[in-house]
């Protein structure tokens, strides 16, 4: 499980994050939710210590974040991490390299499945592509914990449909997921649960089955609720 | 270990093809030098002797003879691409980190979030900028030899003055900086100059951890370690006036050098590991 206490983050005088805290369980796809600008990526940035928090702790399955646990969890950003010089399958060699954790099969696996090739050059890929490159790099690491980054963003209509079916293969399967986005269109219907955020605080942190079973309510249909609130 | 051994060797190819330039132009440069400025030499020797008529002691009375030292000196073919090569490391020194984090690549994510101690990055860039350095220093050495026989071959005997490479390197002040003439010293230079890449290193990463607040830290560290650096040489001068002995003197500034290089690594290691931003 992570777990996220009380976090706040400042940049100068400007407060991103203002004691956010939830939990994210394996086997399930937590989507944290909020505009652009409230804090979102900062979350995922602090969890994975690409930035310093101000206050507040953040565990992995009860540790604080050190260098094995980059073996344990992952993070995709909404732009690729491996250099745009590299071709698909330089970026794997790398991957391979310095990942226990690098599942080359899978790797393998992922690139047929998205139609990909290992002699495609990363900077010569189209946006829609790249996002599937980067989105590969994560999946292919045998981690328990995926951290992603707007996967969607910018991306054609039959990319997020390909990226969308991810959620529900094997390949997402038992490992949990945060996942980070400010259109819940495109993966309502997958969540488990929900963080919805403003002004760098947690507003309401709810099951989607529950809400949906107890109260007959969509994700749409709170957010509305708190949002307008 | 492996992994930072992985980095360096990573690091290295990067830079790898802008340094075979560094190398061809080098390479390129001296011995067109050589054989342009050897030549010339001779030519202007059989002229002078064949068709003026001018006996070959006056001719080297007139226009000295030749020699690697003289080319070196008197032209820009040996000066000019060390000095390039020498002030592309210094940039790259800068270069090397903020390719990763400049533009919209975000490939200093994936360097943070290697599964190993952040330390081995900053180790393996400032390895890597090491070996460019001794790589360029061998290379030198490797083409003053060489060219001390182009010469020999180029150039009669009698019109010719041989240089050791002591000679050669005592002929400009940079090589002498680049190839100390004992052991130790060649331990002080280079020690001056690692504890210096570590140096720009942390300031660098006070920059990447603290953005503009960071800059103003990185001068203020950077000062201050040059300032402990020098600190028995100040109380020599200003202070105790001489009171020192020459090796005590030696002593105080191999151990202040030390507090400055292991307090580079040391705050470098807490602000990559805690403090930079990806």
């Amino acid at each position: 499980m992570i777990e996220v206490k009380e976090v706040s983050k400042g940049f100068g005088r400007k407060k991103v994050l203002n004691g956010v805290s939830f939990t994210a369980e394996k086997g399930k796809i937590t989507s944290l939710i909020g505009i652009n600008g409230v804090g979102k990526t900062t979350i995922m940035k602090a969890i994975m210590n690409l930035i310093p928090i101000n206050r507040g702790e953040i565990f992995i399955d009860g540790e604080k974040l050190s260098e094995k646990s980059y073996e344990k969890i992952t993070f995709i950003p909404d732009a690729i991490t491996l250099l745009p010089q590299m071709r698909i399958g330089e970026a794997f060699i790398f991957m391979a390299d310095f990942y226990d954790s690098w599942n080359e099969e899978r790797a393998n696996e992922l690139l047929q499945f998205f139609k990909l090739k290992k002699s495609d050059r990363i900077s010569e890929l189209s946006k829609g592509n790249t996002a599937k490159v980067n989105l590969l790099l994560g999946l292919a690491l045998d981690v328990d914990y995926i951290l992603m980054d707007e996967p969607f963003s910018g991306i054609d209509i039959f990319s997020r449909e390909q990226i969308a079916n991810v959620f529900t293969s094997h390949l997402i399967e038992d490992r949990g997921v945060i996942i980070t986005t400010h259109e819940i269109n495109d993966i309502e219907h997958l969540i488990d649960k929900v963080v919805l955020l403003d002004n760098g605080v947690v507003l309401k942190e709810f099951e989607t089955e529950e809400v949906r079973e107890n109260e007959g309510k969509s994700v749409i249909d709170v957010m509305r609720e708190v949002y307008r609130a | 270990m492996n992994r930072y051994l992985k980095l360096v060797n990573f690091e290295f190819n990067r830079f790898f093809k802008v340094y075979l330039a560094l190398i061809g132009i080098t390479i390129l440069s001296q011995l067109i030098g050589v054989f342009y400025e050897a030549g010339n030499y001779v030519s202007k020797a059989n002229h002078s002797i064949y068709n003026q008529l001018m006996s070959k002691s006056d001719f080297i009375t007139q226009y000295q003879p030749m020699s690697l030292v003289r080319i070196i000196i008197g032209t820009p073919w040996f000066i000019g691409p060390i000095v390039f090569s020498v002030a592309v490391l210094l940039i790259y020194v800068f270069f090397i980190w903020y390719r990763d984090w400049l533009g919209k690549n975000t490939f200093s994510y994936r360097l943070l979030m290697l599964p190993t101690a952040r330390i081995n990055i900053y180790l393996a860039k400032a390895t890597t900028i090491l070996l460019f350095v001794f790589g360029l220093v061998a290379l030198q050495l490797l083409l003053f030899i060489s060219e001390c026989w182009i010469l020999q071959w180029m150039v009669p005997n009698e019109f010719r003055i041989d240089n050791s490479i002591t000679e050669i390197i005592n002929s400009e002040y940079l090589f002498r900086v680049l190839f100390p003439r004992s052991f130790l010293e060649f331990l002080l230079t280079y020690a001056i100059g690692i504890t210096a890449v570590f140096m720009i290193f942390t300031a660098i990463l006070f920059e990447r951890s603290y953005r503009i607040k960071g800059i103003i830290f990185g001068i203020i560290y950077v000062f201050l370690s040059i300032v402990i650096f020098f600190v028995p040489i100040l109380l020599q001068v200003f202070i105790f006036k001489n009171y020192f002995y020459p090796v005590e003197l030696f002593f105080m500034e191999v151990v202040t050098g030390l507090i400055v290089l292991t307090g580079a690594i040391w705050i470098g290691n807490y602000l990559i590991k805690n403090k930079v931003m990806a």
